[in-house]
């Protein structure tokens, strides 16, 4: 189960509202490389995970990522306050306006809608955690590219902070697969899949 | 920046020490130096969580209940926004 915690994983304070930007960033909520897609990846692929470390790994980056989905839904909820018609037809917003408001709905920035094919649950530790290194390089990837189009200090902030966490839980994925690698048959990682096949490794 | 912000930031800060070495004790538990830090991380965490849930309200449901768990502002409001 989870807890809630009345808080955010790091603070989100926008001032000025800009619903251009707040157009690139929900992709982080709905996107390809999302966050969404990221928990729903990491909490899905735990079940079949063969090894402590990993079963652990994986609950805990799974749950990190639901609150980063928070913060994305606050920066874009931040910047989309107090809109007027003008401004929301000036900017572009009017394309996602017309379906949801000014409700957080998980869409790419192209507007295609949230789609569990971005991201895999194979059933193969080695599989799945290669997945989930490329998962974070994509996330590391899409938040460089928005804070390409970001000038808005307060907005930087926190798309650097979580940044930063793509980076550090690449380096977790990438000791997690040493771990499993180390259990296995160094002369083939590959001989067995000790998500299913039993006494693979042993 | 404002008391409550203050000390929410001491308290996020201390938080997010403590989840980098859970992560951390995930894929090397057997590292004695990263749980004693922990410890310590975790004893510093209690302490301003305590101090600011008894000024400011609870920060998770167990710790109160109706008005105080409902008020505002609510993580992703904005101060004197949503009131």
């Amino acid at each position: 189960m989870w807890a809630y915690e009345k808080k955010l994983q790091y603070p989100v304070k926008i001032k000025n509202p800009n619903p251009k930007l707040a157009q690139i960033i929900i992709s982080q909520y709905g996107g390809p490389d999302g966050e969404l897609g990221a928990s729903l990846r990491y909490l899905s692929q735990r079940f079949s995970m063969p090894y402590p470390e990993l079963k652990g790994l994986l609950t805990d980056i799974g749950t990190e990522e639901l609150g980063h989905l928070e913060m994305i839904g606050a920066i874009v909820y931040q910047l989309t306050r107090n809109l007027t018609v003008e401004q929301i037809k000036q900017s572009g917003f009017d394309t996602y306006f017309v379906d949801h408001t000014t409700g957080i709905y998980p869409v790419a920035a192209s507007g295609a809608p949230f789609n569990a094919t971005c991201f895999a649950s194979k059933g193969d530790v080695i599989t799945d955690l290669h997945e989930n290194l490329a998962a974070e390089q994509k996330a590391r990837t899409t938040y460089d590219n928005i804070l390409r189009m970001t000038d808005d200090p307060d907005v930087a902030d926190a798309i650097k902070f979580l940044r930063e966490r793509e980076v550090v839980h690449y380096q977790r994925f990438g000791e997690g697969l040493r771990l499993a690698t180390d259990k296995l048959n160094a002369k083939n990682f590959y001989a067995c899949n000790p998500s299913f096949d039993k006494n693979c490794g042993k | 920046m404002s008391k409550k912000d203050k000390l929410l930031r001491s308290l996020s800060a201390a938080q997010f020490a403590l989840w980098e070495l859970h992560l951390y004790l995930d894929t090397h538990p057997a590292d004695l130096t990263a749980v004693s830090m922990h410890s310590q991380y975790e004893l510093k965490f209690n302490n301003l969580k305590t101090e600011y849930e008894e000024l400011y309200g609870p920060l998770t449901p167990a710790m109160g209940e109706g008005v105080e768990w409902l008020k505002n502002p609510w993580p992703w409001d904005t101060e004197g926004y949503d009131d």
